[in-house]
């Protein structure tokens, strides 16, 4: 718990940091007229403060060993595929058109969660795509891109 | 003013095919989003959002409001069924809940949970209705002073009541409002944090953002640890409570419902936290005491009652004020900003069709859901076997699907994948979502009324202590905030709100 803490209080020094960085591009103005970078600049600073008082909270604390529940290697694993088809899916779904990335996304993750018999795999995906793209696509109109498939 | 012709004028709005429809649709999949555990209510409206964009505004608030109190209805079926909470507001149902089905007594406790969510979401209903014109109209005389206190208090008693440590909390608040900053300047236009790029320009959008904290987080969750599934098989005969449960719970229902509505209103998880505070007021007031926790109905009664007068009570700060008190309260904020129609002091008298068809609807919801709920209790049941492989899948296509579908813009999925990693990591550092959202909507609020305040006072800060509301308000936030350093000498290293874990595995 306490390493998290500290791990988390250095990331958001170098965030509140950055930002004060970069908002002194822009015009900060005055107190009695305060422009955009004005409250950026305010937030960062009570960020850094904050960020400064949980670190020493954290330093502080006696480790309580109630973090979060272990994850196993196997969760991890099924963590990482899953962002990984979904990422991939952001990336096809323009180019290979929606039924063919929706078909794939579905494969990908009933193999990633759990594997799944093939047969199975591919029929659950193949109805969804069909729905998802007779619901959202024909039903309720949202345009959906074509892709390779032309529909 | 007429309550009578509102009234009426509301349900002409209510009652035509499209919202009835709407207000039956909704209903029914927040009843589901209950009922299916790796999606709460947060994630499914910010889901459905997308989906309103193309509707009437009254229809679109119609529909999420559906979700919203149906997702409290079911949540509470599954804690009764399998000890497992649907939603954040129904873990305390599971303590005499669960065990009342044990004993055979499930269709007494789902009964008791129905009666009493729809009595106490009249009454919370009726509330709403007397409450929030008056305080709009008082809020008519409300200036960028008082709009920065209010944004300040609730910011902070938000981040006071979200379970754990409260530096991350206010940690979570200042991300969040840092969030919001991203885009244009409000006041001049001038483009802020965004690098060139075209979605940034606009800001974070809401629905990206909430789906990520809230859906994609959720499930990711899930995938972490998988536990086997378990249904504990029980028949369920006799829905209606006996003559003796009435008598048990007719006060627990009544208290129920006024103190739900009250802390509904406040800023913070209302249903939660008055479903916890009702528990406890029921344990002392109770002759026996000891029973608690062992299968009796008031433990049921009362909590099932208060969330749902609190979720009726949360739209009071949002509908008359302006102020989202929660995170699914921002969502509403940002459904009803995309028809550009801004809640507020004057959203009453100018949209009164609006304000009146949703009341009207939250009253033809709740009796939809009072008929819906026990006859369907089977289906729920049956719902709840799904396999979570197929579930999850689904559910992350609806989100991707459900994100692209706003703008044609994958950089939105990209967004939504980002804030879900970013609130795995988060939550699992001790980090809740809900200040977030919540700061992120209030960002721009607070921004503007804080610079228009010191241009008006020509840069001095006695703005927000002269002004008597300002002042009561300041001094409001200033009292919470000192308050958990004077409490904490006394109460060192007690944890302030028992998990979810810790509860239901009695």
């Amino acid at each position: 718990m306490k390493r998290a803490d500290v791990t988390v209080v250095l990331i958001l020094i170098g965030l509140a940091v950055f930002i004060l960085l970069e908002a002194g591009k822009l015009s900060f103005g005055s107190l009695r007229v305060p422009r955009t970078a004005f409250f950026p600049v305010i937030l960062a600073t009570l960020l850094l403060i904050l960020s400064l008082i949980l670190l020493a909270q954290a330093l502080r604390s006696a480790p309580t060993g109630r973090g979060p529940e272990r994850i196993e290697v196997e969760g991890w694993f099924r963590i990482g595929a899953t962002l990984a088809t979904m990422v991939g899916f952001a990336v096809v779904l323009e180019r290979l058109g929606f039924l063919l990335s929706t078909f794939l996304l579905m494969v990908l993750l009933l193999r990633a969660i759990e594997p799944q018999a093939w047969p199975k795999v591919i029929a659950v995906a193949l109805m969804t795509s069909l729905v998802a793209y007779t619901i959202f696509g024909w039903l309720l109109g949202i345009p959906l891109p074509a892709g390779v498939l032309g529909i | 003013m007429d309550v009578f012709s509102n009234v009426a004028l509301g349900f002409s709005v209510a009652l035509t095919p499209t919202n009835l429809l709407f207000c039956f649709i909704g209903s029914v999949v927040g009843t589901l989003v209950g009922v299916l555990p790796g999606l709460g209510p947060v994630g499914a409206v910010a889901f459905l959002l997308s989906l309103t964009f193309k509707m009437q505004p009254a229809t679109a608030i119609i529909m999420l409001a559906g979700i919203y109190y149906g997702a409290m209805y079911g949540g509470s079926t599954t804690s009764i069924l399998v000890n497992i909470p649907g939603e954040t507001a129904s873990v305390v149902t599971c303590l005499d809940g669960y065990r009342m089905a044990r004993q055979g007594r499930a269709g007494a406790a789902l009964g008791i949970s129905a009666f009493g969510s729809f009595i106490a979401g009249t009454f919370g209903v009726i509330g709403l209705m007397f409450l929030a014109p008056p305080l709009g109209r008082a809020a008519l005389r409300f200036g960028p002073p008082e709009y920065f206190a209010l944004t300040l208090t609730g910011l902070t008693l938000v981040a006071y009541l979200t379970q754990g440590s409260l530096t991350k909390a206010l940690i979570m608040t200042i991300l969040g409002l840092l969030a919001g900053v991203v885009g244009m300047d409000p006041i001049s236009g001038e483009e802020r944090f965004a690098y060139g790029s075209l979605t940034l320009r606009d800001g974070f959008g809401l629905v990206p953002v909430a789906m990520g904290l809230f859906g994609i987080t959720e499930i990711l969750e899930n995938l972490a640890v998988i536990t086997p599934q378990s249904i504990y098989e029980t028949k369920i005969k006799g829905l209606l409570p006996n003559r003796k449960d009435w008598q048990d719970s007719a006060w627990p229902i009544a208290r129920g419902s006024v103190l739900g509505f009250f802390l509904g209103i406040l800023p913070g998880p209302g249903p939660v936290i008055s479903s916890f505070v009702s528990y406890a007021m029921e344990k002392r007031l109770s002759r026996y005491p000891e029973k608690f926790g062992t299968g009796v109905i008031e433990g049921v009664a009362g909590p099932e009652s208060a969330n749902n007068s609190a979720t009726a009570g949360s739209f009071i700060p949002l509908l008359s004020l302006g102020i989202p008190t929660s995170a699914i309260m921002a969502l509403f904020m940002g459904a009803l900003m995309i028809h550009g129609i801004q809640p507020g002091p004057l959203f009453i008298s100018k949209y009164p069709e609006l304000f009146w068809g949703f009341i009207a609807s939250m009253y033809l919801g709740n009796v939809m859901l009072l008929v819906l709920n026990l006859p369907l209790i089977g289906l729920w049941v049956r719902l709840l076997k799904t396999p979570y492989v197929i579930l999850f899948p689904l559910i992350l296509l609806f989100c991707l699907i459900g994100v692209y579908s706003l703008n044609s813009n994958v950089g939105e999925i990209v967004i939504m994948l980002g804030f879900g990693i970013l609130g795995f990591f988060l939550r699992r550092a001790g980090f809740e979502g809900a200040p977030f959202i919540l700061a992120m909507v209030l960002g721009p609020v607070m921004e503007t009324s804080l610079r228009q305040s010191l241009l008006i006072s020509r840069g001095s800060f006695g703005i927000f202590v002269s002004r008597p509301i300002c002042a009561a308000l300041m001094g409001f936030t200033l009292l919470f905030m000192l308050w958990p350093m004077i409490w904490k000498r006394k109460t060192a290293g007690k944890d302030r709100s028992p998990s979810a874990q810790e509860n239901s595995s009695s």
